[in-house]
């Protein structure tokens, strides 16, 4: 069955120039604003499909996905950073594998 | 005794979350009449100040500024008069360029502030983007917004969470001691 569409050219457009403009921007910028572009523009993404993705993908853009952790630990606390970045990833994975059935296909 | 000035310097934040609520032109036109007031090397006025009420043009303006996190009802784009800059026989990476951009982007801010508006600089944008979508003259070097709204009651944290800064933590007095070595 083809996924649906969760998001507008408009949206996508947005999502493009933060990207492009960023790897740009990132040149002249300290490297630690580039997680923070990173997840400025997941973000964005995930306000943008929110309301038409699958009511599975919603509750981890409404859970999970809002614990990305606060620029403020980025260099108070780098480790703490690091570790709520860490959770973030885990959660995303164990999304991908139910959202695309991975346990059910290696049955 | 209450001193308004320093209240306002003192009771200034970065506002990131802006309401809907547009900003007046005539506080704007309030906010660029302070900045025509910064200090500026030699009075030579080399700066341009943009002023954008456009919500599409606002829009896109954050779509090509990663550093643009806030919603903004109006902002001040900051530019430097290259050709100017060159009339006066100097160079145009002179670092007085960039104080005078930061003089008038205070300028600005307290201005903002002692009218009730919320602010924030962004200088990470693309400069040849914001260059296209404004069709700024080749002679005007984009360098800095001011965002400009109405603050939301609630804010995200400041970037860092450190211990409190002091101005004595900041300042040292007269003349380092001597180095032994």
């Amino acid at each position: 069955m083809a996924s649906p569409l969760v998001l507008s050219e408009d949206e996508a457009l947005e999502i493009i120039a933060l990207l492009v403009t960023a790897a740009r921007t990132q040149l002249d910028e300290s490297a630690e604003y580039a997680p923070l572009r990173m997840l400025a523009a997941v973000g964005r993404l995930a306000g943008f499909i929110a309301e038409r993705a699958t009511p599975e993908t919603r509750a981890f853009l409404a859970g999970p996905l809002q614990h990305m952790p606060d620029a403020a630990f980025r260099t108070a606390d780098p480790a703490r950073y690091a570790a709520d970045l860490d959770l973030v990833c885990r959660a995303v994975a164990e999304h991908l594998a139910r959202h695309f059935g991975l346990d059910s296909d290696a049955k | 005794m209450s001193n308004p000035v320093l209240d306002t310097i003192r009771s200034r934040r970065v506002a990131r979350n802006l309401t809907d609520r547009p900003v007046e032109r005539a506080l704007l036109e309030q906010v660029l009449d302070a900045a025509r007031w910064a200090p500026s090397a030699g009075n030579r006025r080399l700066q341009r100040f943009v002023a954008i009420e456009n919500p599409l043009t606002l829009r896109l303006l954050r779509m090509v500024s990663p550093g643009m996190f806030q919603r903004p009802t109006a902002a001040v784009l900051i530019c430097i008069d290259r050709e100017r800059v060159v009339s006066f026989g100097m160079r145009t990476n002179l670092k007085g360029l960039s104080v005078d951009v930061g003089t008038a982007a205070q300028t600005i801010l307290l201005a903002a502030h002692s009218l009730g508006l919320g602010s924030g600089i962004v200088t990470s944008f693309s400069q040849a983007a914001v260059r296209a979508i404004l069709n700024l003259p080749e002679r005007l070097s984009p360098e800095l917004f001011v965002c400009l709204g109405y603050a939301e009651p609630a804010q995200p944290l400041a970037m860092r969470a450190r211990a409190p800064v002091t101005w004595q933590s900041l300042t040292d007095w007269e003349r380092f001691p001597r180095s032994k070595s």
